[in-house]
């Protein structure tokens, strides 16, 4: 069983010195925070932002080779979670075929706000991550820690 | 006659290779040093980003990570879609800023996708296909005193693990 997942925030993680890509469940207000890099939640942020960058940055490229061969993103999944780390999978369609290919959460999700495919993350990953922890880690952030993202 | 020939020149590719990733600590950059195959003394730097000069040099030690890094996503891509990376190419400069494109060919046709160095060189170095500037970019670049400042650079950087020796 897979759940759509919504992309509610991007935020610095000053204890990891990383970013949290915040995923929800809109009818059953589950959350999935997913930690990436630096570049990635830059690259994430570009595309929610909606700019164009003067020269393409990675996932623009990775978008390109894709529309140059008509191949279509259908979805991305966050299919599993071992040891902290998050796995993914991008579904695609390429000439009358379909494909599955592994990815880290943080390109799927680049690519994905790209090609305006949904996102969806396994209802195992959810159950997995303890929301609970979040939470705690939430209540403990303090209003200076909510910095406007630098890149 | 001189001007019939001139273009033609001006579009002649040389091979480059990477040589090295240099950790430039003061700026938190990476300058990625390329030297011409055909004479490894002549050395053409290219600052990139922390993220883009370490998914360079992941490719240059062919690390294996366990979960694929953009561009071995990229490259899985094309493998899906039977599309092959025949060569990447500096194209232009324009203040201080390098251009490339990606020569890709699938059933015999060649297609074009404009990127960034750092995006064009670690796609190529994972095709594995050859890295080329044009005599254009070769013959614009400016870099007065680039190789006493290299050196400088190194010697200040030598034995830090961002170095790398090849």
């Amino acid at each position: 069983m897979i759940m759509q997942m919504h992309l509610k925030g991007l935020m610095f993680d000053p204890y990891n010195n990383a970013y949290i890509v915040i995923l929800r469940e809109e009818d059953r207000s589950e959350m999935l925070p997913i930690w990436v890099g630096k570049a990635e939640a830059g690259s994430i942020s570009l595309a929610l932002e909606n700019v164009a960058p003067p020269r393409p940055m990675t996932h623009d490229f990775m978008k390109s080779v894709l529309d140059v061969y008509d191949a279509k993103v259908i979805s991305v999944v966050i299919t599993d979670l071992s040891e902290n780390t998050y796995f993914a999978k991008i579904h695609m369609t390429y000439e009358d075929s379909e494909y599955t290919v592994d990815a880290r959460p943080s390109d799927a999700i680049a690519l994905a706000l790209r090609c305006n495919a949904p996102i969806f993350a396994s209802e195992t990953v959810i159950r997995k991550q303890n929301t609970e922890e979040l939470e705690q880690w939430l209540e403990n952030l303090k209003p200076e820690d909510f910095g406007k993202l630098d890149s | 006659m001189m001007s019939e020939s001139e273009p033609s020149a001006k579009h002649k590719l040389v091979e480059f290779k990477v040589d090295r990733v240099i950790h430039e600590a003061s700026t938190d950059t990476r300058i990625l040093v390329l030297t011409r195959v055909e004479s490894p003394n002549d050395t053409f730097p290219i600052w990139v980003g922390a993220a883009e000069g370490s998914a360079i040099k992941l490719a240059m030690d062919t690390m294996v990570t366990p979960r694929p890094m953009s561009h071995d996503l990229i490259k899985s891509f094309l493998e899906h879609l039977g599309v092959a990376v025949r060569r990447i190419v500096i194209t232009d400069v324009k203040s201080s800023t390098y251009y490339a494109t990606v020569y890709l060919e699938n059933k015999g046709v060649e297609r074009t996708i404009d990127a960034r160095p750092s995006d064009a060189i670690s796609l190529a170095l994972r095709a594995p296909c050859p890295i080329y500037i044009t005599q254009d970019v070769l013959a614009r670049r400016s870099n007065d005193n680039l190789d006493a400042w290299l050196a400088k650079m190194e010697s200040k950087n030598l034995g830090t693990p961002e170095v790398q020796e090849t």
